[in-house]
């Protein structure tokens, strides 16, 4: 309970905003460069590595929300706590010494875009009707095709592209990190996780 | 101040100025009604009831307008993966190999409908309701303020990273940076895009929490509003109800569907 009392301390606080701003922008420009990735949880990952995994939670969940309460992309809201389990085992992971060599780093971030696609199915299912409204869409039709329900299609539509998205942002934090100053770095309550 | 990162319309309207946690449970209402609502046109309808308070705060067109938006890449979707490719079901129309069939059609409808009532009682809300106000009445509420400012500093500080994304994104490309092309060139730009967004606004956080720990940010006990929310008996009375009615659409939904056909 005190861990996490330290985790959120004021530079956590103003590092969350930051890192909410970052998800959005980057999920804009990785949108803009068209690639089949969202690129939308940098800042949760960062969050979830320098504060802990309740940080990190904290900012996976309230980015979707903020992202779908402005209004500017509505269907995320439903995602939020898909967001904030991603920050979450960011943060374990990071605890378990897994973001100082980078095949970890990889291999953490397929296994929680494999989380990720187990939980986002059933939302995509019940509440989309199986959609995502984007052109991984197709691979839905193709299993809906040969005879496979909605929840099931979903999932293999979040597994196709879930962890390798996860392990890319999961990569780039770990590139960002070891560019920041360390003197920065030492100011945030977990950076032991990296160094 | 810059404009925060949201859809609200400024307008002078009664229903701008009900107290915000009365068009929150307002929208709450709307959103579990959206969701419960029985048969293949059930959310539309929730949708449609939207409108009365809409117009009233003269935000109808853009609900619509941003609404559509929202919905129309999961209708387009919908109708194509799940028309044409519902396993089995009954054809109704063939298109060379493809054919629509009826069951995948009415499922397409009425996901298509709930997600349309449940993107306009967010709508209506965020149309109408300034995010610091909100934001403030939850505080007022009891909601901590280390989250409450989380929230409001994200809305504030958003459109300034939007902006400096579109600056990065010019200046790379004005020395030759290639994002368009292969995807593989487009991956390779991808970092030199991301790197100087987020090296350049980490390196700031530190400087923004001094200054907040130096004007007692971290202190506890009340603080003072500059501005005052203005409520009612009434309109607490309205939130009540409205939230009693949320329950009761739900355990309605529920009865017919243990009792129902």
């Amino acid at each position: 309970m005190n861990r996490i009392k330290e985790d959120f301390n004021t530079l956590t606080l103003v590092m969350i905003p930051v890192a909410i701003a970052i998800n959005i922008a980057i999920g804009q420009i990785v949108y803009a460069l068209k690639l089949p990735l969202y690129l939308d949880s940098i800042g949760t990952v960062l969050v979830g590595v320098l504060a802990g995994p309740w940080a990190g939670a904290l900012t996976g969940l309230l980015s979707n929300l903020v992202w779908g309460v402005s209004g500017l992309n509505v269907a995320y809201t439903w995602y939020a706590p898909v967001a904030a389990v991603i920050g979450l085992l960011a943060g374990f992971f990071a605890q378990w010494g897994w973001f100082k060599t980078w095949w970890k780093v990889i291999l953490g971030g397929l296994l929680t875009g494999l989380v990720a696609a187990i939980l986002s199915a059933p939302i995509t299912a019940y509440v989309y009707g199986g959609v995502t409204g984007s052109g991984t869409d197709v691979i839905v039709a193709v299993f809906r095709n040969i005879g496979l329900g909605i929840l099931p299609s979903s999932f293999v539509q979040g597994v196709s592209s879930d962890p390798l998205d996860k392990a890319v942002s999961f990569l780039i934090v770990y590139l960002i990190i070891r560019g920041l100053p360390y003197r920065f770095v030492d100011r945030f309550p977990r950076s032991e996780a990296v160094s | 101040m810059t404009t925060p990162f949201s859809l609200y319309l400024d307008r002078e309207t009664g229903l701008h100025r009900l107290h915000p946690l009365t068009k929150l449970a307002l929208a709450l209402f709307y959103l579990v009604a959206g969701i419960a609502a029985p048969g293949v046109w059930g959310s539309y309808t929730v949708f449609l009831l939207l409108l009365p308070p809409a117009l009233w705060g003269r935000i109808a067109r853009p609900l619509l307008v941003a609404a559509g938006k929202a919905v129309l890449p999961f209708a387009v979707s919908l109708f194509l993966v799940q028309g044409f490719f519902w396993p089995g079901g009954t054809p109704i129309l063939t298109l060379g190999p493809f054919s629509l069939k009826e069951e995948g059609l009415v499922f397409a409808i009425r996901s298509t409908g709930r997600i349309l009532a449940l993107v306009g009682s967010f709508l209506l809300l965020t149309l109408s309701t300034r995010p610091d106000r909100l934001m403030q009445a939850l505080g007022e509420r009891g909601t901590p303020q280390a989250l409450t400012y989380i929230l409001l500093t994200t809305l504030q500080i958003v459109p300034r990273f939007q902006e400096k994304a579109r600056t990065i994104l010019d200046a790379q490309r004005s020395r030759g940076l290639e994002t368009e092309g292969n995807p593989w060139q487009r991956v390779r730009a991808l970092l030199p895009l991301i790197q100087p967004l987020i090296l350049g606004s980490i390196v700031d956080i530190e400087e923004r929490a001094i200054a907040l720990e130096v004007r007692a940010f971290g202190r506890s006990g009340p603080k003072t509003n500059l501005v005052a929310l203005a409520d009612s008996r009434g309109q607490q009375l309205a939130r009540w109800l409205l939230l009693f009615g949320a329950v009761a659409v739900v355990g309605a939904r529920l009865f017919l569907a243990v009792t129902g056909p």
